[in-house]
Parts: structure tokens; sequence; C-alpha cells
């Protein structure tokens, strides 16, 4: 599961049936201090998050087929929480690089 | 899902039996820098991310922008066998993107 903000949203009217009626969040996946990495992604969001907050997204299209109540379709991704709080580590990781 | 603007179509001559009649999209995906109304506008006319073929039955055409999904979920609205990893799920209407830097 990645870490990421949301930064935006897509509406469609043209999609496989089982995206009807769910959001569309476009999720910037960041790193731990928040910059960005990586390209962003759309997923479904059963929870409503707003727009800059941080979020869990899920790339496992199993639990989001499950979500969506449809076996066929080609969901991927899903926010599956909203980040209430980021805790730094206890002591520092160690930097492996 | 990710999101990429169509720049073509792809026909295939010779192909596996249950590709037969598929529509191809050649399409550019949109990374942080690509976006239509972005603030960092990407210079060059393409993205920098790889092109990706993606099988499409949604009728998307040249200059549409698709929501498209990669990976083993591509193939799950198949009932039969389908080599494919990459789908087009949704034809996007409108974009609303509000990136922080």
């Amino acid at each position: 599961m990645q870490l990421a903000r949301v930064e935006g949203n897509i509406t469609s009217t043209v999609k496989h049936p089982s995206f009807n009626g769910w959001r569309l969040l476009i999720c910037q996946p960041v790193d731990s201090e928040g910059t960005a990495s990586g390209s962003p992604v759309v997923a479904i969001d059963p929870y409503g998050a707003g727009l800059h907050e941080s979020v869990i997204v899920s790339t496992d299209g199993k639990a989001a087929r499950r979500a969506i109540n449809d076996n066929k379709s080609p969901v991927r991704h899903m926010v599956v929480g909203i980040v209430d709080r980021k805790e730094a580590p206890a002591k520092p990781l160690r930097k492996t690089a | 899902m990710r999101l990429g603007k169509v720049i073509g179509r792809v026909t295939l001559g010779k192909t596996a039996p249950e590709f037969d009649g598929a529509r191809w999209l050649v399409v550019t995906p949109y990374n942080r820098g690509y976006f239509p109304d972005s603030p960092y506008p990407d210079d060059g006319r393409l993205s920098s991310d790889p092109s990706v073929v993606v099988y499409d039955n949604l009728g998307a055409g040249v200059g549409d922008t698709v929501g498209f999904i990669e990976g083993r979920e591509a193939a799950s609205p198949f009932s039969e066998r389908m080599a494919i990893d990459a789908i087009s799920g949704v034809l996007v209407d409108k974009i609303n993107y509000h990136p922080l830097p």
C-alpha cells in the first residue's frame, strides 16, 4: 500500500459499468516528508477524502473488486484509509543507500 | 489506474486467437509534469514516461484522455484467458488537478 496525497479528481460518463457512482480521486504517491515521488494514480474512494489530504492507497485488485462488488471489474487502486497523523520513528532509520 | 492521452491506434496483423477484433490505443501516460492544466507543463509534446498500448472497448479516439489499468487486473473483465496487461477503464470528461509543489 502506498502513502499518497489527494491532488484532484476526475469525472467520467463513459466507463466500465462497475465504476458507476464511485468517486475517482487523483492520488499522488508521496514519501514520508511529503515530497511527490512517482506518477499520480486514480483510485476509487469510499471514504470521501478531501483535496490535499493524506491517504493510504491499496494496489490490490482483489480487495478493490470486492469493495466495488463486481468480480469482473478492472479496478485496481483504492483508498483504504485517510491519514490522521504521521508519527516519526522513535529512533532515526539507518540510511541504507 | 493511470491517466494518459491517446496519441494513436495500433492495428495488429498476426495475433493470438483471443485478440480477434480487438482495439488497441497508444497512450502517453500522464506523469506529474504532463497534466493538461498543470502548472508544471512538460515541455515535450509527449510525456517522459514510455507510451503504453492499451486494449480498449470504450471507444476512445485520438486526443481523448483515458484512465487505463495495468497489471493482472486488466484481464479480469474477461471470462476466457486473455493475455493483456493494460485496459482502458474510463474515458475522462473532466480533470480537476490541483497539485501541491
